[in-house]
């Protein structure tokens, strides 16, 4: 299971990169294989407002469908629309043409509420 | 703490099934009751899963009135499938991806349960690349659509042992056109081992491949959060 370094992490295992107060948002490796081959992605609206812990997306597998949800606070400033016709990507490219979404967030301190790399990883071994 | 199983003898609507897979989905995310495995069969109904397509229902609601078969569109994946009594529906309402995590993923998992206990009945069964579900030579015998929330699992799996299979007849199942849909009875014949039976080999096979072991409770003696 492949775990980057220099991400972010929220325990439902989605990923954020962290870029001054823009958060880029996918799942992670483990949730991908999980939920196995992808074959549709529900996005949100750009320029949305959320709260960390909202539902703001769904992921189906043939047999599967996942609720993901918004890992911190802030406005919905871009979607990975590339994934409408090829969300396959999520299951092959998981930290890079897999992400999904952009947050603006304002609070700085919400940052100190995910997971480091290690301490996911230490949530999802066995 | 043990996970648990609650088998109900009687069959279950499938609104009454919804309502009890929110409630222990809730009560779940919020880590107040252990994984809890609910095994039971269901009053006629067709569900349609998220994509599933009005046009894999081959009867108007009033023909399906008049059969008396439900008709849901459930919030969970795969497509339009038929429930009825002699088949055993499978709801795990599980934790995923935690501590210990499933090395194989639900889906898997659930296969490899139904498969299994064909197996433990003397019935060769397998699987089918890019379709999920268990199969065997003569047709399609177990079907899978699950959601996840929070990484709790709810849905899960049918499994037919000798059910009128002629509720198939009125719709596409799984969207797969010219699939046969088979039960156990149609492989056995009068060797079909009864309901309860296959329900415990259900229920141990689960624990095995779920790692979970089970404390089995009654539905007329139901754990508290399910009161």
């Amino acid at each position: 299971m492949s775990v980057p370094q220099d991400l972010f992490y929220e325990k439902t295992h989605e990923w954020l990169r962290i870029d001054d107060h823009t958060a880029t948002v996918g799942i992670t490796d483990f949730a991908q294989n999980q939920l196995s081959d992808l074959t549709f992605v529900e996005l949100p609206e750009v320029g949305r407002v959320v709260e960390a812990g909202d539902e703001v997306a769904v992921l189906e597998s043939v047999k599967a469908a996942s609720d993901i949800y918004a890992p911190i606070a802030g406005e919905i400033v871009a979607v990975n629309s590339a994934l409408d016709d090829a969300p396959e990507m999520i299951n092959n490219s998981p930290y890079e043409e897999g992400w999904l979404f952009k947050i603006k967030f304002e609070k700085e301190e919400d940052v100190d509420n995910l997971l480091s790399a290690e301490e996911y990883e230490d949530l999802c071994e066995e | 703490m043990h996970s648990r199983a609650v088998q109900f003898d009687e069959p279950v609507s499938y609104q009454r099934g919804l309502e009890l897979q929110h409630r222990l989905l809730k009560a779940r995310q919020a880590d107040e009751i252990p994984d809890t495995v609910l095994i039971l069969q269901h009053t006629p109904t067709i569900t349609l899963g998220n994509r599933g397509r009005d046009n894999y229902l081959l009867k108007t609601p009033e023909e399906y009135k008049t059969l008396g078969i439900e008709v849901f569109h459930a919030e969970r994946g795969g497509d339009v499938t038929y429930h009825a009594p002699g088949q055993w529906v499978l709801y795990p309402i599980i934790r995923l991806g935690g501590k210990g995590a499933d090395s194989h993923n639900h889906l898997w998992n659930l296969e490899e349960i139904a498969l299994r206990t064909l197996a433990d009945f003397d019935i060769e069964g397998f699987r089918v690349e890019g379709k999920s579900g268990a199969w065997t030579e003569q047709g399609k015998l177990a079907a899978i659509g699950f959601r996840l929330k929070k990484w709790v699992a709810f849905h899960g799996m049918s499994f037919n042992v000798n059910l009128d299979l002629s509720g198939f007849q009125t719709i596409v199942p799984c969207g797969l056109v010219g699939q046969p849909v088979v039960s156990m009875q149609t492989i056995l014949g009068d060797a079909c081992p009864p309901m309860d039976a296959v329900r415990d080999r259900l229920l141990a096979n689960f624990s095995e491949v779920c790692k979970r072991d089970l404390e089995i409770f009654h539905s007329n003696n139901p754990p508290a959060s399910l009161l």
